[in-house]
């Protein structure tokens, strides 16, 4: 059966009028109007709940950040509450007292946002650039490497050793990432390093 | 270093493991008698009041039949494979045809509300639900397992739609919950319906974890959270609630199909309920209503705005 036909019928035989809204149309018209009314001096504001991992250590677990704010709506958007996600595998709605606390990192005022060096002797540390920072990274690893690196063992058997300097990788990366990561530094000859950190 | 900040963290949040069942059928038992008393609840405070009384009664009036109504049967096994294997939910909505247990539930509960204390335009449609023929009530059946409304005869439907409730609240509830498996993004997979709206629920066991509550038979259904309840994107998710009022419901809106759909917080509001508390919170879908996004899903009892 046609159901737009046969409601025409239906409604033909009974002459219902229009009515717009289900209010309106079971007769409480009148209180429609005056919600509407005093609603009128509210206003909506935009969050946010956006999907993140926490990045304390390998375990990787999921969280939803929530913010005041929407970035998409070119707003500025700050975060209010952080919880465990309960739709993530990995931790299933749970934080470690670390993960617990991931708020206060966000919101840190000791939280490191550009490198920073301290200087030898120095008590403090200072801003420096990106240029710079990564400059003098490779310099002190490269000279570093140039004075201890361990070519043979006792045996005179080949062993390719760096025992010096360590590396440690970030701890919420992908497999992609922690596979490359492994390749650079291990074939620098490097071997205290961790791919998925755990700090 | 100093915590000076308005940080405070919550080690409660540490908490047990969530590990949500996929669904949580209805029970009809305590489905609708729980939903009028909060009905009831939300009439203390606001204009809304007489609507909601009306519908803590209409309520009642569902709840009221239960009792001696013929018991649900589960589907066959047969149907069961079938619908599992065609990946359909289990309840058939075209099996109302000739289900006579289904017009039984339409003339009590059509009986039950007229004692309601109503405004006359409810008792006129009541008046002509309860005497259409099973024919015209099959039709706006039809109409409403569309999820659509007609504008002209919105409470005649909503009539109808109070029985189907009722109806498929009982087949829903006499359903396996273990072999209900996922049908698709936004259709309850129990029974095809459309999703009223969802919640955050705080349950013990599930808590943080959303469930969708089915428009037609009640059933909650997990469904992951920042994604979209109407289309299933997770890209462009945003949410918008009314400034100052505790944040326990939202519109949960999407830039991919710019619908949008109601999320509670039960978590931070325990008497929470999908139904009721959509109607009380009208004030959200008037707002809404100025902006980019339609509503989808299915809210019958707002029908219109
Ligand atoms: S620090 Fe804790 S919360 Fe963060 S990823 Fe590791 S186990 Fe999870
Ligand atoms: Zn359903
Ligand atoms: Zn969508």
């Amino acid at each position: 059966m046609n159901m737009e036909l046969s409601r025409r019928q239906f409604l033909g035989a009974a002459g219902a009028g229009v009515a717009g809204t289900a209010l309106g149309a079971f007769g409480f018209g009148d209180i429609e109007a005056a919600h509407a009314e005093a609603i009128r001096a509210f206003k909506l504001v935009n969050t946010t709940e956006t999907r993140n991992t926490c990045p304390y250590c390998s375990v990787a677990c999921g969280v939803i950040m929530y913010s005041k704010g929407d970035l998409k709506k070119g707003e500025q958007a700050e975060i209010i509450h952080i919880e465990g996600d309960t739709d993530h595998p990995t931790n299933r709605g749970t934080l470690c007292p670390k993960g617990a606390a991931l708020l206060d990192f966000v919101k840190s005022e000791t939280r490191l946002k550009y490198p920073m060096l301290r200087k030898p002797g120095s008590d403090r540390f200072e801003r420096v650039g990106w240029d710079e920072a990564i400059g003098r990274i490779a310099r002190l690893m490269k000279d570093d490497r140039d004075a201890n690196f361990i070519q043979t063992n006792g045996d005179g058997v080949t062993v390719n050793r760096w025992t010096t300097a360590g590396f440690l990788a970030a701890s919420a990366t992908t497999n992609e990432t922690a596979w490359e990561t492994y390749k650079v530094v291990r074939s620098t000859g490097m071997v205290a390093f961790d791919n998925q950190a755990r700090v | 270093m100093s915590r000076k900040t308005a940080v405070a963290p919550d080690p409660t949040a540490i908490g047990n493991v969530s590990s949500p069942p996929f669904v949580r059928l209805p029970d009809p038992a305590s489905l609708f008698s729980v939903r009028s008393a909060r009905f009831r609840q939300l009439a203390g405070t606001g204009e809304l009041a007489p609507y909601l009384n009306f519908l803590a009664q209409l309520n009642d009036a569902q709840h009221g039949i239960l009792a001696d109504l013929p018991p649900a049967e589960a589907p066959d096994a047969e149907a069961l494979a079938r619908a599992h294997a065609f990946e359909m939910p289990p309840l058939d909505r075209n099996a109302i045809e000739g289900d006579s247990a289904l017009e039984i539930t339409f003339d009590r509960l059509f009986a039950a509300a007229d004692a309601i204390d109503k405004p006359r335009a409810a008792a006129k449609a009541l008046a002509r639900v309860a005497s259409a023929d099973p024919a015209q009530r099959l039709a706006m059946a039809r109409t409403l397992f569309t999820s659509t409304l007609p504008g002209d005869a919105i409470a005649e439907h909503i009539f109808i739609w109070a029985g189907l409730q009722v109806h498929f609240t009982g087949l829903a509830s006499a359903l396996d919950a273990a072999g209900v498996k996922p049908v698709a993004d936004g259709v309850c997979p129990a029974c095809g319906g459309a999703p009223a709206s969802s919640m955050v629920v705080g349950w013990h066991g599930s808590h943080g974890a959303r469930f969708c509550s089915c428009s037609l038979c009640g059933t909650l259904w997990h469904y992951v959270r920042i994604k979209c309840v109407l289309c299933g994107s997770t890209k462009g998710i945003g949410y918008q609630e009314i400034e100052g009022h505790g944040g326990f419901v939202k519109a949960e809106t999407c830039d991919t199909c710019h619908g949008w759909s109601k999320i509670f917080y039960q978590d931070k509001a325990p008497g929470l309920d999908p139904v009721a508390d959509d109607v009380a919170s009208l004030g959200l879908d008037l707002l809404m209503r100025d902006g980019p996004y339609r509503r989808g899903g299915f809210a019958p009892l707002l029908a219109g705005f």
